[in-house]
């Protein structure tokens, strides 16, 4: 809430109107704290100055101290006193503290004697922490001295200590992070990279004893600092408290600002992962040098290591060092060789190779501008075991963009689609991280995979192909993937990469979307997908690599995007275009010769030939058993756990709106659905199945919900609940931010599939969207085949084989439907 | 103003509260509280003698924001008090009439 003297003072809104004019936050910390020590000298004069002639002093500690104030920080004030202050000394200190906490500053303070500051407080770190940034403010300045005294001293003796409680510190923070700085709304603070990040090294700084090391750390993160203090200013006053989330809504107000030369958010959110990358970076090598120092016996035992070392590089505690850094110069190759000795060994680099690297980069740059890597040394790279940590150290430390230059492009490269979580180049590297990682992999499910790896014939041009399959995103219009291709072109040109390789990454680069996107809105079991896919793709190779592409690709979005369903769809389409591929008939989905008894031909009658196809011998056998329920009680329903999903069954009597009544009752239990299908028989039947997804775990956890929901499905199947009714009670989520919007977009496709129209819609995700728009298609009189749900952040992709009277639509038909499906996907 | 009180699992205040201090709310009241709703109770064996424990142990938190961060609130306590499990709890939402800061008489928003 706004504070009196914010909002007063005259010279806190001309602080606020300079910072909005100019964007300088380094002007506005000095300026508010110097208002804070006005304020602060004013209540000493008026409650402390009397009663404590001498014996105590005031001290900025913390950010105060450092002069670091952002508009709603916390004033942190240390009372240094001679003695614990009792009688009227204590009543003045209580009446100083209203008088501070009325002025609205968010006060902490703290009393302490000089002796207890020079104590080491293991459960209060914090405070031996913020002393290091102290300042004196008013007060008795002799008393001050002792503990200038004292303090140096007592820093010296546990500086080992206070470090290792820093890092203790960072580590937890870091995790609740994820340890990552990709974060699409950071909190600018404590997010890796962040502030918090800054101090750590600042204080570090001051407690290393060798000062020249600690200021390298600090050194060029002057810009990074100033444009995160900006940010953070910026945050505080726009949400008026001590806000730091970088939330879509602030990222798109930041760029209204008039100080800011961008136009569009994501050019700027470009600089932030740029500043915090190198604030990050700068955080954990400090931290690896400062806690390095002192463990001899962790030294001891990693030291063994060191019988790797060959006759050009040392291995010493896990870090890779130069034996002889002076030669880069007139062997920039032994650059590569180092890379491909941490492919080999998967050791991280040593700061101090780091460091060499950068200071002969321009060198390194020059020779590879005119020499180009020959493309054996560049596929041996890729082969090698921990190839994913070769690659990221030649992107930290730059080098990759020096050989492959089209790397610049994609360098923090943000897509902010609320879907992707990292930045272009992070996701290009932890493609090829996923796929490394399938050669541990343990279930079942990623088995195939991993199998499916083992057989490719060149597994190294498929790392090619990542590092390069997304470098045309980031500008122009219309597909990336074909500017991908020319911009790979013109890399496998300088590498000489012979023609065979070059047609296959080339083919895979220019496909790498063909199976996401059939995963995501075609009917995998209808024919023509296949037939499709295996047309475009021509060999098994060619499918066994795209495949593995196209898993590596989804996979490296962000962590949830591979779900157990996506991972199903992705092996299911690999199968169908397979057999096609060598025409391998799938015999147990043909039930061509069967010996039915007279009942189960009856309820097969007038089922469609894609039952049959899409369903095994054993679910059609539960399929009549659920027929039989029907008959005693109206409807039959089954909610069975497979693969990730749930598969939900309904046989019952036909009745209009029940594919939409069943999809409201799933959504009003907070259930994804994913998929669904309508079959019906000649007695009018109906059989339909939905796949959905449970992101609550509602079910798994509280097993006794999955009969309420059974039961639920069933009085909604019999129309003796309105699913309308159930929905009403569920709202809906806000999306990430007002610029995330999602208006609705329908398109018809006539060609997709060979007995039904295909209807593609996409519209912001709501509870209940699948209700209304299944409801309109009813209401339009068509019937509904299939629908294929996707959902990427609050973005739902929904496809829909819709016919009337068994046939496709016509275009008049289509048309009146497309207008009724915009009005279902409105947002209200 | 709106009044937000929310009924949590016991071993969730934790979360909650860092949840709550994470978006800038920092004052709240807390209260342990024993209830139950559509849980009901559990049966426990005592020595030997089966009883049903109709009461459970719960932890109340109030706290009292401005119209424009209730959402936000709610969001954020809901995120954080969820297990997914029955028994996780529920959160009211009350319409709050006026607020005074007994001390100096401040009122409203500014007494908040």
């Amino acid at each position: 809430m706004p504070s009196k003297t914010q909002t007063e003072s005259p010279d806190t809104e001309t602080l606020r109107d300079r910072f909005f004019a100019t964007g300088d936050a380094s002007q506005l910390q000095a300026g508010r704290s110097e208002i804070v020590d006005s304020v602060v000298a004013s209540a000493w004069n008026d409650f402390l100055a009397p009663a404590f002639p001498a014996g105590m002093a005031l001290l900025a500690v913390g950010g105060y101290g450092r002069q670091d104030l952002f508009p709603h920080s916390d004033v942190d004030l240390l009372l240094l006193v001679e003695k614990r202050p009792a009688g009227a000394g204590k009543e003045a200190l209580s009446a100083f503290l209203r008088a501070m906490w009325d002025s609205a500053l968010r006060l902490s303070h703290s009393v302490r004697t000089p002796k207890e500051c020079c104590e080491l407080h293991d459960e209060n770190v914090e405070l031996n922490i913020s002393l290091l940034d102290e300042r004196f403010l008013v007060g008795d300045r002799a008393l001050y001295e002792t503990l200038q005294e004292r303090s140096p001293r007592f820093l010296h003796g546990q500086r080992q200590t206070l470090i290792r409680h820093l890092c203790e510190l960072t580590r937890p923070r870091h995790a609740k992070y994820q340890n990552t700085i990709y974060h699409l709304e950071p909190n600018i603070k404590e997010t890796p990279g962040g502030l918090r990040d800054l101090h750590l090294l600042w204080w570090l700084n001051k407690l290393r004893d060798d000062p020249l090391v600690a200021s390298e750390w600090l050194n060029g993160l002057k810009p990074s600092q100033d444009f995160l203090s900006t940010l953070r200013c910026f945050l505080h006053y726009r949400s008026d408290r001590d806000d730091n989330a970088l939330s879509f809504d602030a990222q798109e107000e930041f760029t209204e600002q008039q100080f800011l030369p961008f136009e569009e958010p994501e050019a700027w959110m470009r600089h932030y992962f740029f500043h915090a990358r190198a604030v990050s970076r700068a955080a954990l090598r400090a931290m690896d040098a400062s806690e390095g120092q002192n463990s001899s016996l962790l030294k001891g035992f990693r030291q063994w290591r060191t019988r790797l070392s060959n006759a050009e590089f040392t291995v010493s505690r896990e870090r890779v060092f130069f034996k002889s850094p002076k030669t880069i110069p007139y062997d920039p190759e032994l650059v590569m060789r180092l890379f491909q000795f941490v492919g080999r060994h998967g050791f991280k680099l040593a700061l101090e190779s780091e460091r060499r690297i950068a200071e002969h980069y321009t060198v390194i740059e020059e020779h590879y501008k005119k020499r180009a890597p020959h493309w054996a040394a560049v596929l041996e790279t890729l082969a090698l075991p921990n190839a994913y940590k070769a690659l990221t150290a030649m992107h930290e430390t730059g080098v990759i963009r020096a050989v492959f230059p089209e790397w610049k492009r994609i360098e923090c490269l943000v897509v902010r689609d609320f879907y992707h979580r990292y930045t272009v180049d992070e996701h290009s590297l932890l493609a090829i991280k996923s796929l490394e990682d399938l050669k541990k992999a343990e279930q079942p499910a990623r088995q195939r995979f991993a199998d499916l790896l083992s057989e490719v014939e060149e597994p190294a041009l498929l790392g090619l192909t990542l590092m390069f399959h997304d470098v045309g995103k980031g500008e122009g219009d219309g597909s990336h993937a074909a500017r991908s291709v020319t911009f790979a072109e013109e890399a496998m040109d300088r590498i000489q990469l012979p023609p065979r390789k070059r047609n296959l990454v080339r083919f895979l680069i220019e496909r790498h979307l063909d199976l996401s996107a059939a995963m995501s809105a075609r009917d995998l079991d209808d024919p023509a997908t296949a037939r499709m896919l295996a047309e475009s793709v021509g060999t098994v190779e060619k499918l066994r690599c795209l495949t593995l592409i196209t898993y590596a690709d989804v996979s490296a979005v962000n962590p949830t995007a591979m779900s157990p369903w996506r991972l199903e769809q992705l092996w299911m389409l690999y199968l169908a275009t397979y057999n096609e591929l060598t025409r391998e008939l799938d015999t147990d989905r043909i039930h061509e010769s069967r010996t039915d008894s007279p009942e189960k031909a009856r309820f097969l009658e007038g089922f469609p030939r894609r039952y049959l196809r899409t369903h095994s011998e054993e679910d059609v056998d539960q399929h009549l058993e659920l027929d039989r329920e029907r008959e005693e009680s109206g409807v039959g329903v089954q909610i069975v756990r497979r693969n990730g999903v749930y598969d939900l069954v309904i046989v019952c009597k036909d009745r209009p709106y029940l594919l939409a009544s069943v999809a409201g009752t799933l959504a009003s239990f907070g259930l994804n659905i994913v998929k669904a299908e309508a079959f019906a028989n000649a007695e009018g039947i109906i059989l339909d199945t939905f796949a959905f997804e449970d992101p609550a775990r509602n079910l798994e956890l509280n097993p006794s919900e999955i009969e309420r929901l059974e039961f639920t499905l069933e009085r909604v199947a019999l129309g003796k609940l309105r699913a309308r009714n159930l929905l009403k009670t569920r709202r809906t989520p806000p999306p990430p931010s007002k610029g995330g919007r999602i208006p609705p977009r329908v398109s018809v496709n006539q060609d997709a599939s060979d007995r039904a129209t295909l209807i593609e819609l996409i519209a912001e995700d709501r509870p209940g969207l699948l209700y209304q728009v299944t409801r309109a298609i009813s209401e339009a009189e068509c019937d509904i085949r299939l629908v294929l749900i996707e959902t990427e952040a609050h973005k739902a992709i929904d496809v829909i084989y819709v016919t009337r009277d068994g046939k496709k639509l016509s275009n008049e038909t289509a048309g009146a439907l497309k207008r009724a499906m915009l009005e279902a996907g409105k947002i209200e | 103003m709106k009044k937000i009180e929310a009924i949590i699992q016991p071993f969730k205040l934790e979360e909650v509260k860092d949840a709550l201090v994470g978006i800038g709310i920092d004052g709240m009241t807390i209260t342990e509280v024993r209830g139950h709703g559509r849980q009901k109770g559990h049966k426990e064996v005592y020595r030997g003698q089966e009883y049903v424990v109709d009461l459970l142990p719960k932890v109340k938190v109030e706290l009292v924001v401005t119209e424009a961060r209730c959402e936000e609130v709610t969001g954020a306590l809901a995120a954080a008090a969820r297990t997914g499990k029955i028994g996780d709890g529920k959160i009211f939402v009350l319409e709050v009439a006026e607020a005074i800061r007994i001390r100096n008489d401040d009122r409203d928003e500014v007494a908040l």
